[in-house]
Formats: structure tokens, C-alpha cells, sequence
């Protein structure tokens, strides 16, 4: 018989295999594995220090605000599908909620379009006090389940009297979460805006607050120029300092991290922040359906081509 | 061929592979004496050239296929019935407090819930609408673009939950509301739904951009004032003239402002619950008006087409390879 022969033949072997092979990619199409999602809520100082151009983009100097909004929508896209995105706002002593968290993928564009619409002007209130508006977050989002990602550059204004600084000790890792630490660690000149949005110079020395004038000076008395107990608790001297200048006030921001057990990052761009999210566990691992029919057309494609060789 | 993309467009290198079945027949080579004494058979011919085109074609489908190849998503334009609607919500501190001016207790729930549950039912009746969401205190939020995103809307709507922030600055948020409309193609109806328990006198500076603004824009204008007990209401005129000015009486003076635009415009005073469900069951159905809109088809993957393809050749070689004699 001569057809019998056909079997001596390695290419028929060849193509049958590449059958099966073709065969076993429809009948084990795909497979469960645990992958990362994220559910992350961002919360973005907008208070004004963060109008501080400090930060460079295209060789051209931009706002810490402005780079918050560029690396975040820069994350968007670095994102797994299926993880969510909500966004808040923090300024004067707490935060709001933009929106909850919305799944990044089927909602790209409009996530997007809510960050490039981030401004100072939605400011509700003046003052930046951060420990309590961290506090008051925390609080707030005990219970929702996604992870905080609060942004700031750390500039209390007026700064805080260490004598009634925040007490995180009720929230303390109640929350899983990173404080990003926002702006250049040199003292940078903060634009003025005048009501009509307009650029208007910088804050001078007079135009800020130096120190909290609350309650009682953290000071012995004895230690205070002039001091009189109802009429100048702070003493007599005008208080003078660099509250118009702004730095990012790291060793602060540590500080505030260790105390309600958040993870410290300080913010360079977008792919580090994807790998501070990951190193402080901020993924969830889910079973996610995994397409693997490569393996078998893979497979299949070299045992063709094993053929014509 | 613009909508066809892939997924990992460097697996396309394998369709270079597609030279192969051209070089070699894929059939084990048989000696004979003289090949010029093969008498040139046609049918011979076109049968080595359809091993190779199969050949090729299945080397094409297989690489195809593990590029990922899918069609992107497309955009249908259909006619249905619907419009543009911009929510401006009001975040102002009253909002969490119920009917009744008091903070709720249980059994009554804050004027904020009521609105948000309302609104809940609202966006998922509307079906083809582009909703978008604005909120106002002191300061104008933006907070969600005009979208068909309905999961996206309602998660905004959701975020209403967290405490209210401060004092009522109407006029911004109208401003930051209407301007929603700017480049988007008129079409339907467009709508600003105001939700606020109370108003706030407009500068004449802002009124004058305003009111131009809304007009340009074509906006309808439906205002649900969510009343408090004992405060003054959007159709009352004082009894002493000397208060009737935009101080002492915004919400009147916020209502005739809308009504002096000559746009359309409807207001609905609602002291309760109910009456906030009354008026948006009544904007649900006054808003039907023909809307182009487009419908999504999420992508469409075409690896698996590739695939079957590639096994129906591939069965075809191998029936093929099994006719061949040797030898």
C-alpha cells in the first residue's frame, strides 16, 4: 500500500498535531488568575500653595497642581481594568467627594476630564490646615472600602500650634492608604490671584499669617516677649517668618504618615507612583479571566512551520 | 480599516512566516529519473499553488490571531428620545437638614438623601441621555462632563452623601453649569436642573454674562427649589415693601431673574418628599424630545474568527496531506 506510507511522515504528524493543538485553544479558551485591581479614591489639595510652580514638565515650570493633574491622568491609563478611581478635593480643615469610584476603563474620558477640571477656584474656604483635613478624610472614609490616596505639599497656613496638633490615634491603619508628598523641597514664591482669576503677583511676608494666634502659645510664658495672659497670649512681637514661601514639608508629611499608618511617597511623575502604589499593597488581588488561547496558536503556528522547513 | 486594531501589534512579525509555503511545498521530496520527461499537467499546477495559498493562509490566521486583532469600538448614530441634562446640585451646609430645618433623625431624611435618591431613580429611567453633574457651594465643583456613562453619573450623584461644605453661591455654579453646553452639538433639548433649598443674590456682573450665556446656549431651565418650613418661598411677595429686594429675598428674585431670560424655564417649590418626586416625574416626561445620539458597540474581538479559520485550513491540509502518495 502506498498511502500506508504517508504515516512515515513527520509533516503529517506534524499538521495533526497542529490540529489538537488548535483543538485544545477552543476547548480551554481562557483561564482564572489572580490579578491586581485597584479601588482608589485620590483626594487633591487644591489650597493655593499648590499654585507654587515648582515643578518642571516639557522644560516649562508648572504648578504642583498642574503636575498632580498631569500624573494622575498620566495613571489613569497605566491602570488595570476593572480598578476604580474616585476623586475629592481637600481644602480649608476637611474633603469632599467628587464622585465615588468609577471603573477606569469604561470610564476613562469622563475620570479624565474630572481631573483636568481640578482647580484652585473650587476652593470652598481658605486656610490649609492638613493634619485636620487628613484626619477628617480618614474618618470619612473608614468605611467605604477603597484606599485613600491623599496628595498635598504639607503647608499648614496658618502653621499649627504643636500644642493642639491632630490626634490620629483613633484612625490610626483603620484606612489603607499613600500621603503623597506634592512640590520641590526649595522655598518657592506663591502666585497671588486677584477675584477675577488673574495673575497678580506673588504672596508677600504681609500678606500671610506666620503663626496660629489660637488658644495658648505652646511657650512658657516666661519665654514670651510681652506676654500678658488676656490681652497678648502670644506676646507683643509681630511674628515673622517664611509662611509665603513654600516647600514640600516632608519630614512633616513622614510624620503625619506614621501616625495614621499611610505609606509615604513623594510625587516625581506618574510610573513611580504606580510602583509606590504597588510596594505600599495598595492592589487587590481578584480572579480575573485570562485569555490564554496564545499558548495553543503559538503552539500550533511553530508545528506548521515545522512543516514547510 | 481604520477600526481594526491589535493587542500585541508585534505578534503581526509571525506573518512573515508567510514566505515559508513559498519556498518549500511542505511535501517530502520523491526522486525521479528525468524531470523534463514530466509531462507538464495543469491540474498539478493549480493544485501545488492551492497547497501553498492554504499553507499561507493559515500562518496569516494564526498570526492574526495571536496579534489580538479586534475591531474597535464603534459609534452608531441613532435617533431616540431624550436630552442633555446638567444637574446643579447644591452642597451647601442646609442640604443635609430635612424638610423640617432640623438635622435628621431616623425617621426623616435630610433634604440631600431626598435628592439623591430621586435623582438615583431619574438618571437610570432616562435611557439615551448625556447627563453631566455640577455641584456649588461657596465655590463652583465641577464634577462630571456631559457623558452616557450612567455607572460614571451615578457614582457623582452617590458622592453627594458626604457632608455638605459651605454657603450658597448660585450664580457661579449656573455659569460653570450652562457652559457645559459650549461644543456640544445641539441636538434634543438642553437642560440645567437646578436642585437647591435655597438662592443667592446675583451681582449684576455675573447676571448680565449670565443671562447671555443661557440664552446663546439655548438652556431649559428647570429649577426644584427644596423648601424648609418657614422660610421664604420662590412665588411669595413680602408684605412690606421694603423688603423686597434680592437681599432679603433671593429666592424670589432668583425666580424672576429666570423668568425675565425668556427662555423656558419652569420652577417647582417642593416641601416634602413627594413633591420632589412629583416634579422630576413631571421633567421625565415634558423631556422627550427626538435626540440624535450615539450608541457604543464595544469592541468586537476577531482573534477568535482568525482561529477557526486557521483550524478549517489546517483540517483541509491535513485531509490533503493524508491523499498524498509516496513511493
Amino acid at each position: 500500500m502506498y498511502s500506508r506510507q504517508i504515516f512515515k511522515d513527520y509533516r503529517f504528524w506534524c499538521l495533526a498535531a497542529a490540529v489538537i493543538a488548535l483543538a485544545l485553544l477552543f476547548i480551554h479558551p481562557s483561564e482564572q488568575r489572580k490579578n491586581p485591581v485597584y479601588d482608589l479614591t485620590f483626594v487633591i489639595d487644591i489650597t493655593r500653595s499648590m499654585n507654587v510652580e515648582d515643578y518642571q514638565a516639557n522644560d516649562q515650570a508648572v504648578s504642583r497642581l498642574e503636575f498632580v493633574k498631569q500624573s494622575l491622568r498620566e495613571l489613569l491609563l497605566k491602570l488595570p481594568c476593572e480598578s476604580k478611581v474616585g476623586l475629592g478635593v481637600f481644602t480649608e480643615r476637611r474633603s469632599t467627594v467628587l464622585f465615588k469610584p468609577v471603573e477606569v476603563c469604561s470610564g476613562f474620558a469622563e475620570i479624565d476630564a474630572a481631573i483636568a477640571a481640578l482647580d484652585w477656584r473650587m476652593a470652598w474656604a481658605a486656610d490649609s490646615r492638613i493634619a485636620k483635613g487628613l484626619l477628617n478624610t480618614l474618618e470619612m472614609r473608614r468605611d467605604c472600602g477603597s484606599r485613600l490616596v491623599f496628595m498635598t505639599d504639607g503647608q499648614e497656613a496658618p502653621p499649627v500650634n504643636p500644642r493642639y496638633r491632630s490626634d490620629f490615634s483613633g484612625v490610626k491603619d483603620s484606612l489603607k492608604g499613600l500621603l503623597v508628598g506634592v512640590g520641590g523641597m526649595e522655598p518657592a514664591p506663591i502666585p497671588k490671584y486677584n477675584s477675577r482669576g488673574e495673575r497678580e503677583g506673588f504672596y508677600k511676608a504681609d500678606d500671610v499669617p506666620h503663626r496660629s494666634t489660637f488658644g495658648l502659645s505652646n511657650l512658657n510664658p516666661e519665654e514670651i516677649e510681652g506676654y500678658n495672659a488676656r490681652n497678648a497670649p502670644f506676646g507683643s512681637e509681630a511674628a515673622a517668618g517664611n509662611e509665603h514661601l513654600s516647600y514640600l514639608h516632608e519630614a512633616y508629611l513622614q510624620q503625619l504618615s506614621a501616625e495614621s499608618g499611610l505609606h509615604y511617597h513623594r510625587l516625581t511623575g506618574s510610573q513611580p507612583l504606580v510602583e509606590a502604589l504597588q510596594a505600599a499593597d495598595m492592589a487587590e488581588q481578584r480572579q480575573v479571566e485570562t485569555d490564554v488561547r496564545w499558548r495553543a496558536a503559538l503552539a500550533a503556528l511553530v508545528l506548521l512551520v515545522a512543516v514547510f522547513v | 480599516m481604520n477600526d481594526i486594531a491589535f493587542e500585541t501589534p508585534w505578534a503581526l512579525a509571525g506573518l512573515l512566516l508567510m514566505v515559508l509555503p513559498l519556498l518549500k511545498t511542505g511535501a517530502a521530496p520523491s526522486a525521479y529519473s528525468w524531470l523534463a520527461i514530466v509531462p507538464a499537467d495543469g491540474l498539478s499546477v493549480l493544485l501545488a499553488l492551492f497547497l501553498r495559498i492554504t499553507g499561507m493562509s493559515v500562518v496569516a490566521a494564526l498570526s492574526l490571531g495571536l496579534s489580538g486583532v479586534y475591531l474597535k469600538e464603534q459609534k452608531v448614530e441613532r435617533i431616540g428620545r431624550g436630552a442633555h441634562i446638567v444637574l446643579l446640585l447644591d452642597r451647601s451646609r442646609s442640604m443635609d437638614d430635612t424638610f423640617a430645618g432640623r438635622a435628621p433623625d431616623g425617621s426623616n431624611e435630610s433634604k440631600s438623601a431626598t435628592a439623591r435618591r430621586l435623582l438615583t431613580e431619574f438618571v437610570e429611567k432616562r435611557k439615551h441621555d448625556r447627563i453631566g453633574v455640577t455641584a456649588f457651594s461657596t465655590s463652583p465643583l465641577f464634577v462630571m462632563p456631559l457623558t452616557e456613562n450612567k455607572q460614571a453619573v451615578q457614582a457623582a450623584i452617590a458622592a453627594t452623601s458626604s457632608p455638605a461644605l459651605a454657603y450658597t453661591n448660585i450664580s457661579k455654579g449656573l455659569s460653570l453649569a450652562a457652559s457645559f453646553f459650549e461644543q456640544q452639538p445641539l441636538t434634543g433639548s438642553r437642560i440645567l436642573l437646578l436642585i437647591s433649598d435655597g438662592a443667592a443674590a446675583i451681582d449684576p456682573d455675573s447676571e448680565q454674562a449670565l443671562r447671555q450665556l443661557i440664552k446663546q446656549q439655548q438652556i431649559r431651565l428647570y429649577w426644584v427649589f427644596l423648601r424648609t418650613e418657614n422660610s421664604p418661598g420662590i412665588f411669595d411677595v413680602p408684605e412690606d415693601s421694603r423688603n423686597d429686594n434680592s437681599d432679603a429675598m433671593p429666592e424670589r428674585y432668583l425666580h424672576l431673574f429666570f423668568k425675565s431670560l425668556n427662555v423656558p424655564y419652569q420652577a417647582y417649590e417642593a416641601e416634602n418628599p413627594d413633591a420632589v418626586q412629583k416634579a422630576i416625574a413631571d421633567i421625565d416626561t415634558l423631556e422627550n424630545r427626538p435626540l440624535h445620539y450615539f450608541e457604543r458597540i464595544a469592541k468586537q474581538d476577531l482573534s477568535g474568527l482568525c482561529y477557526r479559520w486557521a483550524v478549517i485550513l489546517l483540517l483541509l491540509l491535513l485531509a490533503l496531506k493524508s491523499c498524498e502518495v509516496r513511493r
